[in-house]
This record gives structure tokens, sequence and C-alpha cells, in this order.
């Protein structure tokens, strides 16, 4: 049977809008945003600190009531009449929550899985997150990590066919961090449908379909993570560190006309001059620099070249780094 | 209402406060050792003599040994400076001074002690006096039958404190706590009803006022002969519904509190007046106009008298009817306000 509402996106939001006020100042977290999330995919909201992520998926979440704007979840709207039967099919897994201090995993998944008619055994949801070891373990003896695990089970022992994630890595290891990764995968191939946030453009570009790149309560560009990237023009860096003083260092317009090369950049250092080319292939713009600087007679002190990420598509977008302290 | 989820939320709620000791202890520990300190603290004993002085004369001596067979009181032979310096600084609650041949009573009537003090030296003066023979022989009786001295009165009055305490800070407090690690967003995001979860809460962080209750109890009749004369049902129906009672204000307060200072303050301004006017350690039957009035507004004041007939008196359920009415509407007031007022987030 397929109604209407069977259907429908995932998520639909158009026109949201939500403003705090504290005081006399007014922040505007979310600002006419509009954004679809089809069925069975992993979509990624990617921006910097403040940008509004977390406000946005709680208004998703039923959480927040929006100032302005339409949302709708799996078909239906909040405050309806029968948010229950939303509640019965998502899945979330908050920025940040506490669970009991002294509850253990089992009693805690258990506590959340007893309100859904249908979902995981406590069990299943365990082994999903590979916390069996820690099946007895309080709150309180958990590492970072496997609390954060945990919540993810938390958010899917009642089996949703729409997960929230919200920040779910920010904190673990690489290898939790993957295996968090896997279980999200797991969860896709199943046919489930996911929200995530993250600051970490390799989490969004390993794991998600789709990336909405958000920035001050508004989606600046949409598209997958190969199509932002492919935006830029450009999708390699090379970054060659001369020898201060040891030739006459070529122009910026020099550089722009070796072949493939997209935009180049200067930056000045004590005893050496960095320069950073974007470029469409390296295989063609490297071997070509390498013999400007060599009839130069620059000497060489470090040399590298990278695959754009989208920090560098965020960079490009708004001028700013993604995160305080540069790129990841 | 789904029972399975009432029951779910009725564990959590137990096993995460029963293994958390310092509020076990502080919620259930603690006004068990006040009982038992002040159970022994006001057991029945003799009254301390009260001092007065007499001033030196040449008359004195007499006196003085008239006063000194009162076993009540505690004389010493001062001169008139010292007498008047130790009355002033209240070190002697009367001074006696012999004034041509005849005694002379001084004393400030403002001070409690000074009629006492006035009535015991007269009485000595009167036993000494030829025409005491004339007069029938009082005797008297120290009141020291269980049911009637002021640890009697204490016991019931603790178990009320209690029930109050475990209303106030077992329920209260702790849901503001969940709601601060937003423990209780979580839950509303799924489909938890919220009167599964409050109804399923509440048991959960109550059901151990039964066995304090009879803890209580044990301690006072064991210890002090404490008698339990009304029935045991209907003192654990007085248990249980008043400490439903004191948990819906608990719940009530901690519908909308979002921080842990707000929720603190919102209990003391409650317990405060309580502990003071409710009855637990003085009677407040005999406090007059608007103070009366208050104490007669606060449940606590009605839970301990309760608890005190069915404790001191031969009665039985139907006999607490009333109250327990009283308690319930009380208690499912404060619920349905809590239910309609609670914020999650
Ligand atoms: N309850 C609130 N009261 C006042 N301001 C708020 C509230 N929630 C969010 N804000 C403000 O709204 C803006 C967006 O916050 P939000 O939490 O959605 O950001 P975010 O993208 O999730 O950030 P982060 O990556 O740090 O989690 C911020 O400026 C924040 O200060
Ligand atoms: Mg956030």
């Amino acid at each position: 049977m397929t109604s209407a509402a069977d259907a429908a996106p995932a998520i639909e939001l158009a026109g949201l809008r939500k403003a705090f006020t504290k005081g006399r100042e007014t922040t505007v977290a979310v600002d006419h945003l509009d954004l679809v999330v089809r069925r069975g995919e992993v979509f990624g909201l990617l921006g910097p600190n403040g940008a509004g992520k977390t406000t946005t998926v709680e208004i998703c979440e039923g959480l927040t009531a929006p100032d302005a704007g339409e949302v709708r979840i799996l078909g239906r709207s909040w405050r309806d009449g029968d948010d229950g039967a939303i509640r019965a099919r998502i899945g979330v897994c908050l920025q940040e929550t506490r669970f009991h201090e002294h509850a253990t995993v089992r009693e805690v998944l258990a506590l959340f899985r007893v309100s859904f008619e249908r979902g995981r055994s406590v069990d299943e949801a365990m082994a999903l997150v590979s916390l069996e070891e820690k099946a007895d373990a309080r709150q309180k003896s958990l590492s970072g990590g496997q609390r954060q695990r945990l919540a993810v089970a938390a958010a899917l022992v009642g089996d949703p066919e729409l997960l929230f994630l919200d920040e779910p890595t920010t904190g673990l290891d690489p290898q939790s961090r993957r295996q968090l990764w896997q279980v999200v995968r797991d969860f896709r191939a199943g046919g489930g449908t996911v929200l995530l946030t993250t600051h970490y453009m390799d989490e969004a570009e390993q794991l998600c379909d789709r990336v909405a790149v958000v920035d001050r309560g508004r989606v600046i560009a949409l598209d997958t993570p190969a199509g932002l990237i492919r935006s830029l023009g450009a999708e390699h860096f090379v970054t060659a560190d001369v020898v201060a003083d040891s030739g006459v260092a070529p122009t910026e317009a020099e550089l722009r006309a070796l072949p493939d090369v997209a935009a180049a950049a200067f930056d000045t250092a004590p005893g050496s001059v960095r320069l950073t080319l974007t470029v469409r292939s390296v295989h063609r713009a490297l071997p070509a620099l390498l013999t400007l600087l060599e009839q130069r007679g620059l000497v060489l002190g470090g040399l590298s070249t990278r695959h754009a990420t989208l920090e560098d598509v965020f960079v490009h977008l708004t001028g700013r780094q993604l995160r305080e302290g540069g790129a990841a | 209402m789904r029972w399975r989820v009432v029951r779910a939320v009725t564990r959590t709620a137990f096993l995460e406060f029963w293994r958390s000791p310092a509020a076990v202890f502080w919620t259930y520990g603690f006004p068990l050792g006040m009982a038992f300190v002040l159970g022994f603290a006001f057991q029945p004993a003799a009254l301390p003599p009260v001092p007065v002085a007499v001033i030196a004369s040449p008359g004195a001596e007499h006196y003085a040994t008239m006063l000194r067979r009162s076993a009540r009181l505690d004389v010493e032979v001062l001169d008139e400076a010292d007498a008047d310096r130790a009355l002033a600084r209240g070190r002697v609650a009367l001074s006696l001074h012999v004034q041509d041949g005849a005694p002379v009573l001084r004393s400030d009537p403002t001070r409690p002690e000074a009629e006492l003090a006035r009535l015991l030296v007269e009485r000595a003066m009167i036993d000494a006096s030829p025409q005491a023979a004339s007069i029938a022989p009082v005797r008297h009786e120290v009141e020291d039958r269980p049911g009637a001295r002021y640890i009697d009165f204490l016991v019931p009055g603790l178990i009320g404190l209690n029930l109050l305490g475990a209303g106030m800070y077992g329920v209260g407090f702790n849901l503001v706590q969940m709601r601060t690690q937003n423990l209780l967003r979580r839950l509303f995001v799924t489909p938890m009803r919220r009167s599964e979860f409050i109804a399923g809460y509440l048991l959960g962080r109550s059901v151990l006022v039964l066995p304090e209750a009879l803890v209580i109890v044990l301690f006072g009749t064991l210890l002090w002969g404490v008698p339990l004369r009304g029935s045991v049902l209907a003192l654990l129906s007085i248990v249980v519904v008043g400490g439903l009672c004191f948990s819906g204000i608990g719940v009530l307060c901690a519908s909308r509190a979002r921080t842990i200072e707000t929720i603190s303050g919102l209990i003391n301004a409650v317990m405060l007046p309580m502990w003071i006017l409710g009855g637990t350690f003085f009677a407040n039957e005999n406090l007059e106009g608007p103070t009366r009035w208050a104490a007669e507004a606060m449940p606590l004041t009605h839970v301990n008298r309760a608890l005190r007939t069915v404790m001191l008196e031969p009665c039985g359920l139907l006999d607490v009817l009333l109250p327990l009415g009283g308690f319930a509407a009380l208690g499912g007031l404060c619920f349905w306000l809590a239910l309609r007022m609670f914020r999650w987030q």
C-alpha cells in the first residue's frame, strides 16, 4: 500500500525561519531555509559553529517550533494532532544528551525502546554499535566514544525510517568514527534516510549522498560532495615551498599561464615563499611548475599536492574557514 | 497510558535513585538520623532548677535556707550589686531582698522564667509556714505514659516531614536535573506520552517512602515505646496518599523550572515555611491570627495531624477518609496543573 504521505520526501522544509531573542539581542538562527531530503539518502548539513544546523534539525524533530515556514516530516506536519505517529518513525541523536548516570547500556536502550510499538531488540541495537561487551556497564564508566555510540543505538532501537544525527562523531577517535560511518551506511542500505550535521568535511564526503553547506542560517550550496568540489572549477591543490632569495620568483600571471592551473597564491614566511596553485589536473600542471622553478634557479624546500575538499568549497563560497584553526 | 511504558520509567527512576547513595542518604537516611537524635534529646527528664539570688542582709540566711528546701530552686546569696548584675544578665531569674523584715521579690516579668521563679519561691514559703499543714497535700505525677510525651508527638511529625522532603527533593529536584542534561527532550522525541513519563517517574521516585515510614515507626516503637494505636492500613494510606500529594507539589514546582537554581529556590520557598509552621517540631494549634491561618493552609499540618491521629488514637481507615480525600484532591490538582504546564526542555 502506498498513500500520498508514503510517497512524500522524507523531509521538506520551505521558507523556514527561526530567531532567538535574549534581552535586546536577536539572533537569526535559521533564515529562510529551503530543503528537501529524499527517501533513502544520507543528507549532510555542513557548516561552521552557529550556522543554524542544530536549530534546523531540532525543528525537524519537533523540538523547536519555527517562527515561519513549512515543515513536513515523512509527509506529515508537527502539531497536526498526531505527533506520536511521526515520533514512532524517527530516531534522534541530539547534539548532547546525558543519559541516567547510574543506568547500564542495556537499561538505557530498554527505556528508549519501550514506547515504540515495534522496533529492534535491545541486543540487536547494542550489536549495531558494537557495545555488547559494555551491556552491563553504567554510563559513568563509559568513554566519550562509547556514550556517543550508545546515543546512536538509542536512536536506532525504535527501528526508525528517518534518522537524525547531530554531530554524531564529534570527539571520537578515527576508529570509532569509521565504525559509526559503517552504522550509517548499513542503515541506509536497509532503506533508511539520514539527516546528519557535521563539521568534518571528510565525513560529509565519505558518508553523504548530498550535502547542503549552511552558513548564517541559509543554504549557500547544495549538491553531491563531488559536485560541490567540481564547482570550484579545479579539484587539486599543489603547494610548493621555495627557499627565499634562491632565484627570481615567478609572478602570478606566469603561474596561471601553466597548463591546467586555475589560480595561484603566494604566502611569505621567514626564509621561504609558499606557492599554492589550484589546478585541474596534477599530472599536467606539476611537471610544468617544476620546470619553471628550475629555470629560475629556485631551490625547493617542500612540495605537496592534495585533492580539493568541501572545506575549500566553503572557503571559496564565504572567504572564511569552516572551523577556527584552519582545514583538517 | 500504556502500563509497560509506565513500568519501564518507574524502574529506571527507581534504580537511578537507589544507585546514588548520596541521594538516598539525604532523602531518607538524614531524616531517620534526625528522628534518632531528636528522640534521645527529648527524652522525658528532670527539669533543671531555676536560679534565684538572695541579697545578703541580716535576715537573708533565714530565707535562703527556706528556699533551699525546694529541689526546683538553685539559691545563691549575693551582695546587692552582684545580685542586680546577675538579674540584669539573666543569670538568675529573680532576687529576694529582705526589707524591714519582710521579703521583697524583684524580677523582670517579661522574662518567661521570672513567673516560674516567683511561683516556686512563693510555694517554698508556703511550704515552710505553719499553715501549710492545713492545705490538703497535692500529689503530682510525671506524665511519661506512651502517647503523651514529646517523642510521641515528634515521631509522626518526622514521618510527615520525610514525605515532604521525598516529594520535593526526591521527585522535584531530579526532574529539573534531567531537563538540564537534555534527557527529557530526548525522551520527548520518542512516542512516550507525558502522562506515562510523569506517572512512572513519580512511582519510581517515591516508592521508598513506604518502607521509610515503616522504619521510622519501628524505630519509635522499639526505642521509645511510641504507640501505634490506630490501624496500620490507615497509617499506610496516609503515607501513600500524603506522599503522592507532596510529590504532586514537587512535580508542579519542577514542571517549568529550567535551572537547578530555580528549582532549589522553589523547593526552599515551599519547604521552609512548612518546616517552621507545619507542626512537626512544635504544635501549631495554639498559634493565633495570620500565622495560624498560614499553618492551617499547609498540607504538612494536615498530614501530621492525620498521622498523629492514627498513631496516638485508636482509629481506623474510615476515621481518616476526610483528610485522605483532601490529600488526594490537592495532589490530583497539582498533577493536573503539572501535566498542562510541563515542558520537556
Ligand atoms: N535556545 C537558544 N537561545 C538563544 N540562541 C540560540 C538558541 N539556540 C541556538 N541559538 C543561536 O542560534 C544560532 C544557531 O545555533 P545552532 O545551535 O543551530 O548552530 P549549529 O550550526 O548547530 O552550531 P554548532 O556547530 O556549534 O553546533 C547560534 O548563534 C546560537 O547562539
Ligand atoms: Mg549544533
